[in-house]
């Protein structure tokens, strides 16, 4: 019986050990975990990919595909002081519900201000292959021309003047003048300061109608880095807002 | 004491099997290979602190180039249009076949000495080699084949998981993993052993013909193809008239910006007597009409570039001279090196009798 004994106490000691080394580790920094739900609506009503609707310039259009990277976290709490939070991507996918709820690490203070990049910074567009939510598998990198589609938004309208109908906007471009990134930045209400639980409305029709129009009449497609990529990236750089879903 | 003697036996074998783990970890340790840089060349661009260089790598590397599979009906390999004969471009062709009877759109270049090269294709579009094979298995007139399928291929094949674990630790296969291990088979094509190699290194001489082509040369030509690469990896309007059937406007392309209407990369022309046609497609089918273009057939155009505008003052005297010279950039060690070869071919590709290990 003696072998088992020391089995036992073995067990014993190195599940003591290893509690130890965790609890410490949940000690030394006052942190907690914050999920952010992105909620997609198009004039105020919850997206449904392949559902009939009006864009805000009247325009029907049915959305087949809405995708976007969010990263470069940062955090500002009461006294203005700025947490960068590690580097972390996320591509919020409409048509893969989990991706749309996205847990950070934050400081365990009270939080004024959440900021992030809508996109790729540009460091990893130039750093080669990645995995993750940056694998190229994802559909949101660009073969021909290399760097990250930064938000993706597709889909039918019967004034397309494109083949088949279809509306395809596809933003991205990382350099310089052409650099489709947008920092965001969105205050808490007061309630929320403390909140666990966030939930940021993306709201498409800023798209069509943010800072100036985007017809799909007039402009169906956009494919490359360019003026009309970064017209459009200033457009959808204000779709987003705290808990405005009604 | 039965259950007792039981349980013992159950945790030895899980002893041991943890041990397996640990151990397999612990002796991941892929051989690695010195990138050498040839004397006088620049540092590489390539970051190899990234991806360091490894036999199994390498050996995963060239099985992936050399694999019809990366295609959509398996019959296009890298390798099927970087032919290694022809300094890998695709020997004698201007443009290269793709999926479907597709016709590329632009010349296959040849592919050497990649590491000292910061961007990639014609427009240079590409800023990672990492992410060069991206674009032609993917384009519809190439291999024609998606990420997802390409992955899904390879981890079918258990030959493949063996050796991605033998290359990265594990098996898991993902782009990244593909792009690194193709890179380390590309960054080891390294072309630098020509005669113009030998002579620079004093080994031996040029004769009369070639050593009056590189005076020439250096007086005419490396303004844009710049030693010791032969390239100086810009991109330049060289005066070809616009082809109307497929408008390539070239890095225009890629900057968005007019002034760069119609300029492509300048080709290095190390190995330049096995890569013809020249031109971004391959519209010259041989040295003398790329001097006739040069001399008499150059359209001066608004973004042309300013070296060229008065044309290149060529006598027939001295585009013989200059192909001689060009002559002794062919690097036939390189063009055989069995380490490049397809699978199988080895043989084929033994270095020439007069090389010397």
């Amino acid at each position: 019986m003696k072998p088992i004994f020391f089995i036992f106490t073995c067990f014993l000691l190195i599940s003591v050990t290893g509690m130890g080394f965790i609890t410490d580790g949940y000690n030394k920094t006052q942190q907690r975990q914050l999920v952010l739900t992105f909620q997609n609506t198009i004039g105020g009503d919850k997206l449904v990919l392949g559902n009939p609707c009006k864009n805000i310039l009247g325009e029907n259009i049915i959305i087949e595909k809405f995708k976007y990277y969010v990263s470069n976290f940062s955090v500002i709490d009461n006294n203005g002081q700025i947490t960068k939070l590690p580097a972390q991507y996320f591509l919020i996918d409409e048509a893969e519900p989990l991706s749309k709820n996205i847990v950070l690490t934050v400081p365990g203070a009270s939080i004024k201000r959440i900021c992030f990049l809508i996109g790729v910074d540009s460091i990893k567009n130039v750093s080669g292959a990645q995995t993750g939510a940056l694998d190229p598998l994802n559909g949101m990198f660009w073969t021909w021309n290399s760097g990250y589609i930064m938000a993706k938004l597709e889909g039918t309208s019967e004034v397309s003047a494109s083949q088949g109908h279809y509306f395809t906007y596809h933003i991205g471009g990382f350099k310089n003048e052409m650099n489709t990134t947008r920092m965001i930045t969105l205050e808490l209400p007061e309630k929320d300061l403390t909140a666990n639980q966030v939930t940021i409305t993306a709201e498409i029709n800023q798209w069509f109608k943010g800072k100036s129009e985007l017809k799909i009449t007039e402009t169906p497609v956009c494919h490359s880095p360019g003026a009309l990529a970064m017209r459009i990236a200033d457009n959808y750089s204000t779709m987003f807002s705290i808990n405005a879903l009604r | 004491m039965k259950l007792a003697k039981n349980i013992w036996v159950l945790f030895v074998i899980v002893l041991l099997a943890t041990g397996w783990i640990t151990v397999d970890n612990r002796y991941f340790k892929p051989r690695p290979v010195k990138f050498i840089i040839p004397r006088g060349w620049p540092q590489p661009a390539y970051d190899f602190s990234k991806n360091p260089l490894t036999e199994e790598g390498f050996a995963l590397g060239k099985k992936l180039f050399y694999d019809g599979r990366l295609s959509k009906d398996g019959n296009f390999s890298c390798g099927s249009c970087h032919q290694q004969f022809g300094a890998f471009n695709t020997y004698d062709h201007n443009l290269s076949h793709g999926f479907n009877n597709a016709l590329t759109t632009r010349n296959a270049p040849g592919l050497f000495n990649l590491a000292w090269q910061k961007e990639f294709m014609w427009d240079g579009g590409i800023n990672h080699l990492d992410l060069q094979p991206l674009a032609p298995i993917t384009a519809e007139n190439e291999m024609a084949e998606t990420l997802e399928s390409v992955i899904s291929k390879l981890s079918s094949d258990n030959q493949y998981r063996k050796l991605f674990k033998a290359a990265f630790g594990d098996e898991t296969i993902n782009y990244q993993r593909i792009g690194k291990a193709m890179s380390q088979f590309l960054l080891q094509l390294v072309s630098s052993n020509s005669k113009y190699d030998k002579v620079m290194r004093g080994e031996v001489s040029f004769i009369l013909p070639e050593q009056l082509g590189y005076e020439i040369f250096q007086k005419k030509c490396t303004g844009c193809h710049a030693e010791p690469m032969f390239t100086d990896f810009t991109y330049r309007n060289t005066g070809l008239p616009l082809d109307l059937s497929v408008s390539d406007i070239g890095r225009m392309k890629i900057t968005g910006d007019k002034n760069d209407s119609l300029k492509f990369k300048v080709p290095s022309l190390r190995n330049v007597a096995m890569t013809f046609p020249y031109g971004h497609d391959g519209r010259f089918f041989s040295l003398l009409s790329v001097f006739e273009h040069y001399r008499k057939n150059m359209v001066v155009g608004a973004t042309t570039d300013p070296l060229l505008q008065k044309k290149i003052s060529l006598s027939n005297f001295e585009i013989g001279q200059l192909t001689a010279f060009l002559y002794t950039l062919t690097d036939s060690t390189f063009l055989k090196d069995p380490r490049f070869a397809p699978p199988g071919f080895e043989n084929n590709a033994k270095p020439p009798a007069d090389i010397h290990e």
